[in-house]
């Protein structure tokens, strides 16, 4: 943006120059090598100020030119004067914001004029202060886009760390259920099982001591143990069991959970419904399931331009049937891709078959038996 | 023994896939349904069958012989009763039935009496010197069916048979399929009229979208959906009726009492129609009509792709 800015102004320079070029060469009154020599000096004067990066520097560079011209006003020709009001601009432009009056002031010098150059001096302080007023824009609509950029890049990065900070407390929480889980696990162990091993252990020691002098208290005092570890057992059986979730609990929740965040990340409404005995359906069932209403669901998002996904799971007597429609476009004639090859492949794996129907929205209805 | 063996029929057409992997068999003496919509794959199958069609993948066996490498011996067993009716107007009835018989290389005395034979089954004989030009649908059908059969093909194969066709004639044509199977056929039907494929189908195969979703019985494709049925019983008035009562008995799930029609949901695989037309008549319940509504293949379609055999 600043280089175009400052080619903008090269190129205004350029201009001035060339003309005075034209109009001093034709006229005999100065030789035209000291003409040629003059405005080298100026162009290499003029051209060191945007090479500069310093900034006292370019102001010094840009009153050295003002000077320059000064002189060639006074001594070589009066022509020299309508290089001025540019580098004026360039130089008032520093300490004062108000553009009517740096119009004043650079017009000031038109006093000094001959008055065969003023038209000309008017017209090029008027040309030269719209190229400004045009360098001042630019460098405010500059300014403010980096403001801008300063403050997305802010906002990008807090949203990050909360992104981060988010993953992090998922990964927290769900450590810390694990903990909660293996705690209450081994209390109910302790509580439950620990309890009646460590009393069946003492008696079927006592029994043992008493197995020759009272055959018949030791008989006792084993049953009792015997009666102790059946008891046991059973704890550990209904434990085990307690802590086992049923199978179409996790197949089920799986899916809502990826179906609620596929419409936080997605924006695609999706509704879960299902129908009949879901325990019928095996793990590896559910396994399939899951992947495939995946893999339709990204179809959905890539091809179908729909705004509804749903999903049904209806357990019929002997067969199950798994329907995931949308409300799209749907598609009269399609290609099979390697998405729904690769559905077909998994469903053919639990001797299963899945149609593909794209007659009024894009349905994919997976059918497979039940044992 | 296996009539026909189809195994991972496929066939494409550009992209379009007309038929997916099928793979079925059909064994002597059965009659085999191809039930689904149009444009499931059902015509496609049969044009394969009958070597019309080169399948894309996928091998083709009648009576356990390739067709590809065993052409002339399929052909020579195989009846094919097209979706359009194949007959030449210009020749009489007779000749008609002659000329298919010719082309599967019957001669003499035998052409003449297997010809005569075919046409006294489809009720033609009568007709043999009339030109088909002026025959109705129907007739024209029974004319098909009949060059068809002349050469008596183990396998007989009836692509939409009774589209366009008079209910009597579509009668007549059903009850002819079950007599050419009583006398040994073997019978494929393709239709989308689920109330022909229930009526004579020994077994049945739902098609849709060039696969196979289910094949088995009729009872076997019921039981698929659900194990139960709905006995509706229309009454004069809904008086004495205890619900608790009929509930107690065997196979009986729930019961709905309207004013004037009974509503029992029961187990499909239990007869107890007679004790719950018992119990109405010990309690003097005058009874209207009994209906039993199991679920049809209609039905059957419906749950499991969620659309309509015929749009």
């Amino acid at each position: 943006m600043r280089n175009i800015i400052e080619s903008r102004i090269i190129l205004n320079k350029l201009l001035l120059l060339g003309y005075i070029a034209f109009s001093e060469i034709g006229s005999k009154s100065v030789q035209t090598s000291v003409i040629v020599l003059l405005l080298l000096l100026y162009f290499s004067i003029n051209m060191t100020i945007p090479i500069t990066k310093w900034e006292l520097g370019k102001k010094s560079l840009v009153i050295l030119s003002m000077v320059f011209i000064g002189v060639c006003f006074v001594f070589v020709d009066s022509f020299f004067i309508i290089l001025l009001p540019i580098n004026l601009y360039e130089y008032i432009v520093y300490y004062i914001r108000k553009k009517w009056i740096v119009l004043a002031l650079t017009l000031l010098p038109v006093l000094f004029v001959t008055e065969s150059d003023r038209l000309i001096y008017v017209l090029v302080s008027v040309f030269s202060f719209l190229v400004f007023v045009m360098e001042i824009q630019a460098m405010q609509r500059l300014e403010n886009y980096e403001v801008q950029n300063d403050r997305m890049r802010i906002k990008i990065q807090k949203l990050q760390k909360q992104l981060h900070d988010n993953d992090e407390y998922i990964k927290q929480s769900k450590y810390t259920f694990q903990l909660e889980e293996r705690n209450r696990l081994s209390q109910d162990i302790h509580d439950k099982i620990g309890h009646s091993m460590t009393s069946a252990l003492i008696q079927m020691e006592a029994a043992k001591s008493l197995l020759v002098k009272d055959r018949e208290k030791s008989n006792e005092l084993l049953q009792n143990a015997i009666n102790i570890s059946k008891d046991g057992i059973e704890k550990i059986r209904v434990t085990l069991k307690d802590i086992k979730p049923a199978t179409q609990q996790m197949g089920i929740q799986r899916i809502r959970l990826f179906l609620d965040d596929f419409t936080a990340k997605q924006g695609l409404q999706t509704s879960l419904l299902h129908k009949g005995d879901v325990e019928m359906i095996s793990p590896l069932q559910w396994k399939v399931i899951y992947e495939n209403i995946r893999e339709s669901l990204t179809n959905t998002m890539k091809y179908a331009n729909a705004s509804v996904v749903s999903i049904e799971i209806h357990v019929l007597n002997r067969m199950l049937k798994v329907e995931v429609k949308d409300n799209g476009t749907g598609s009269s004639n399609m290609k099979k891709g390697i998405g729904i090859s690769g559905m077909e492949e998994r469903i053919a794996s639990i001797n299963g078959t899945i149609i593909v129907d794209g007659s009024n929205g894009f349905s994919v209805t997976m059918l497979f038996p039940l044992p | 023994m296996k009539v026909l063996e189809m195994k991972g029929l496929t066939k494409k057409f550009g992209d379009f896939i007309a038929v997916d992997n099928v793979t079925l068999t059909v064994a002597e003496g059965e009659i085999f349904g191809f039930l689904g919509p149009n444009g499931a794959g059902k015509s496609t199958s049969i044009h394969m069958i009958s070597g019309l069609l080169r399948s894309t993948f996928g091998q083709i066996n009648i009576l356990g012989k390739d067709i590809v490498k065993h052409r002339k011996f399929a052909k020579m067993n195989i009846g094919i009763v097209p979706q359009d009716l194949a007959i030449y107007e210009d020749l009489t009835v007779y000749e008609n039935v002659k000329f298919f018989a010719g082309l599967y290389g019957l001669r003499g005395s035998r052409l003449k009496e297997q010809v005569a034979e075919a046409l006294e089954f489809v009720g033609l004989s009568d007709k043999h010197n009339s030109y088909p030009i002026n025959f109705s649908g129907g007739m024209k059908r029974r004319l098909n069916i009949a060059c068809a059969i002349a050469h008596r093909p183990k396998l007989l194969i009836m692509d939409e048979p009774t589209v366009g066709i008079d209910p009597q004639t579509r009668n007549y044509i059903l009850d002819s399929i079950k007599k050419l199977n009583k006398m040994g056929s073997t019978i494929i039907y393709t239709s989308h009229y689920m109330e022909e494929v229930e009526e004579i189908c020994t077994r049945i195969a739902i098609v849709d979208h060039g696969k196979v979703i289910v094949e088995g019985t009729k009872e076997q494709l019921q039981a698929v959906v659900t194990d139960k049925k709905d006995i509706w019983i229309e009454v004069k008035s809904n008086k004495n009726i205890r619900a608790q009562e009929i509930e107690k008995i065997k196979g009986v799930e729930s019961i709905q009492i309207d004013e004037r029609v009974i509503k029992i949901h029961s187990d499909m695989d239990i007869n107890n129609l007679n004790q719950i037309i018992q119990y109405f008549l010990s309690n003097e319940i005058e009874i209207r009509s009994v209906e039993e509504k199991s679920s049809n293949l209609e039905n059957v379609f419906l749950t499991l792709t969620g659309r309509n055999l015929r749009d």
